[in-house]
């Protein structure tokens, strides 16, 4: 058992392709600093972000989950995110009503521009999740 | 003349005039005293037509089998009529191909006492119908032991909630009755069945029963209208009513929405309002 100190957690995130992305790849280019601890999936919009793909994340091993989005009113297609709040905000009560500690699963909006939000948000996030420790409840182990 | 009477006389006038194929109701009960779903296409197979508290099924389940079969009346409680809007809502049926016979209900009594999910019924009366058989019955109290059964559940640490959910769907099989029954599980190819690729695995497994068991409860955001039949249908008794029960209220609190209750509000999680509340995101 990885000791609580040098626990490096695993971060699945999905990142909307026009914004969030874009975010990071700004941070990146701005040359920002931030945890390596986040593994990035590209996806068109936020409102393609299915909650299976949040709980299969958590079944294959990651230790949290960050799904980011364009600020409400952004959306390159217009309404994909404000679809996406509706189906999030059902899976988050969810998730808590079956014990899944809160700041497993992240949700955020950043924009292109918010380069600095970016790092900061995933300093964040891999704080909250050291904090809860390794990911043990939805995680499939084999028999 | 009581509402059985009455029904079995407007099912045969219709099937008589042709104005319908068929009426789906309920038979008189059988020996375990819950009543058979009964499909009458004749005048005469229409004597045998019951309502009563023996009626278990959620009748819009058959509604989509026989869909193209006609026009169809059928008798709709307030959980198959709102099972009714919602697939209507969705496109699986046509409102012309319907005859609705409303008729109020007075809950499914099973092994000698109210069902879970009609104790804390809201709608005992059909909200949508062509014809109303009888009067409409006036919503009964809900139970206070399973609103305080939810409410101590809530109020347990998570990680007490994850114990008691894992002991309780650590008894499921995956046999998926409880889609099967459920009216308005219609994918033709459900998630859990999908194979290229396969979505979630097949075995007994916390795990994957656990993410069955949320997703399902995801999928029906908006859309379950609590008839308790998935509950009524579990082999290892689960109480699923405990999930539908928390995500109906999720919708309504923060939608604003009740399954089923308006045909012209679109399903809760199709919508959106610019200014839904988002306290959840950073």
């Amino acid at each position: 058992m990885p000791d609580a100190e040098n626990f490096e957690p695993k971060i699945v995130a999905f990142l909307c392709n026009w914004c969030s992305y874009a975010g990071a790849d700004l941070a990146g280019i701005s040359r920002l600093h931030y945890p390596p601890s986040i593994r990035v999936i590209r996806v068109p919009c936020s409102g393609r972000v299915d909650p299976f793909f949040i709980l299969q994340a958590l079944q294959q091993g990651a230790d949290g989950v960050l799904v980011s989005g364009c600020h409400p009113g952004d959306c390159h297609y217009l309404t994909g995110n404000f679809v996406a709040r509706r189906r999030f905000a059902v899976l988050n009560d969810l998730l808590q009503f079956c014990g899944i500690e809160p700041g497993r699963v992240t949700f955020a909006w950043v924009s292109a521009s918010e380069g600095e939000r970016f790092a900061k948000l995933v300093t964040e996030v891999t704080e909250k999740v050291k904090k809860l420790g390794p990911n043990r409840k939805l995680k499939k182990e084999l028999p | 003349m009581d509402r059985s009477e009455k029904l079995r006389q407007r099912a045969r006038e219709l099937l008589e005039k042709k104005e319908v194929v068929m009426v789906i109701g309920f038979g008189p009960p059988s020996d375990s005293g819950i009543s058979p779903v009964l499909f009458a296409t004749t005048p005469e197979e229409a004597e045998n037509l019951t309502a009563s508290t023996s009626c278990a099924q959620n009748l819009a389940n058959y509604l989509l089998k026989v869909r193209d079969r006609g026009r169809v009346a059928v008798v709709a409680r307030g959980c198959d009529a709102r099972s009714i809007t919602v697939l209507l809502q969705e496109n699986q049926l046509k409102r012309e191909n319907l005859h609705i016979l409303g008729i109020g209900c007075e809950g499914v009594i099973e092994n000698g006492r109210k069902s879970t999910a009609c104790a804390v019924c809201r709608h005992p009366n059909p909200t949508i119908y062509d014809e109303l058989i009888g009067e409409p019955v006036p919503a009964p109290e809900p139970d206070p032991e399973i609103l305080k059964a939810d409410q101590e559940f809530e109020q347990l640490s998570p990680d007490e909630r994850w114990e008691r959910l894992s002991a309780e769907l650590d008894r499921c099989i995956r046999c998926y009755a409880c889609r099967q029954v459920c009216p308005n599980c219609y994918c033709p190819v459900c998630f859990v069945d999908a194979s290229m690729p396969q979505l979630l695995g097949r075995t007994h497994n916390l795990s994957d029963n656990m993410v069955y068991h949320i997703i399902r409860a995801l999928h029906m955001a908006g859309r379950c209208v609590e008839c308790g039949a998935c509950h009524r249908a579990c082999p290892v008794g689960i109480d699923l009513m405990r999930f539908n029960r928390r995500v109906a209220k999720t919708v309504r609190e923060r939608f604003g929405c009740d399954a089923g209750t308006d045909l012209n509000q679109a399903p809760a999680l199709t919508g959106f309002k610019p200014d839904d509340p988002q306290e959840f995101i950073q």
